[in-house]
């Protein structure tokens, strides 16, 4: 059992990374601080219950997605099933390949050329069922064993939302690359 | 394309995600030193997923800690005060 008095010592740390996260969920810096604030409220109260030296990181996060869960759950959005499970695995590289022809560096090149709000809006754009693995695995590099225990969803549920809304995001990239003309061959 | 390679490709993000047992993670490792087609979608797929993580961050605002500092020790207080 964690004594709460190290709680702020033990937690602080995190906070970053969990502002960071509540924002890619909320999209909204005002909403992001609400509830991560509300997060170490829940989880000071709670930390008695914690038991010291398991995954804190964890701990926080999944009381940090049940918070946002709670809060926002009417604008839930349900995947769309159909549209998604016609994309192909690694769609992006694919795609670029199309155009790039032989040229290996050039689908490589593309990428140096996202910037920060791109890739931030591209995962904000995921409907939630997505986002929130995505967020979980590539932003915050957890385990799936992990994800799902943070999600409380089997850990075959969160390989499948996973991988799809990997491609999902993808696509994402590849619409703005295509509309920026980033994807031509470069010369 | 290969058996070796649609073996590889359909494991990609495990792999990257190093979610792989032992001996499924060499034999990809093995077929990744021989197979240039791969080897390029594995690095692309690596640096995309290292492009996501670098770039998909925000800092908090600096007052984020000093308000979470003063919410914990108001409810620290209201523990004592019981």
């Amino acid at each position: 059992m964690a004594d709460k008095a190290n709680f702020e010592r033990d937690a602080m740390q995190y906070a970053p990374q969990l502002y960071s996260a509540a924002l890619r969920m909320t999209r909204n810096p005002a909403d992001a601080e609400d509830v991560v604030q509300e997060t170490f409220l829940k989880a000071y109260r709670a930390y008695h219950t914690f038991e010291a030296g398991t995954n804190l990181k964890a701990w926080l996060y999944r009381i940090l997605t049940n918070t946002y869960i709670n809060r926002y759950r009417k604008q839930q959005r349900r995947p769309s099933e159909v549209e998604l499970g016609e994309l192909q695995d690694m769609y992006l590289y694919r795609r670029l390949g199309e155009v790039s022809g032989a040229s290996v560096s050039a689908e490589e090149q593309v990428l140096d050329r996202f910037v920060d709000s791109d890739i931030k809006d591209a995962l904000e754009s995921l409907p939630e069922h997505f986002r929130m693995p995505v967020l979980l695995a590539d932003v915050d590099g957890f385990s799936y064993k992990e994800i799902a225990s943070i999600l409380d969803i089997p850990i075959g549920t969160v390989m499948s939302r996973l991988h799809r809304g990997r491609k999902a995001l993808q696509q994402k990239l590849w619409r703005l690359a295509e509309e920026r003309g980033l994807a031509g061959p470069t010369t | 394309m290969s058996g070796s390679c649609d073996h590889a490709i359909e494991y990609v993000y495990h792999y990257l995600d190093e979610e792989l047992t032992w001996a499924r993670q060499s034999r990809i490792r093995w077929h990744l030193r021989r197979c240039d087609a791969c080897c390029g979608a594995f690095d692309f797929e690596a640096k995309l997923k290292a492009v996501i993580r670098d770039r998909g961050r925000d800092a908090p605002p600096p007052e984020l800690f000093e308000r979470l500092r003063a919410l914990i020790r108001e409810e620290a207080a209201r523990d004592d005060g019981r």
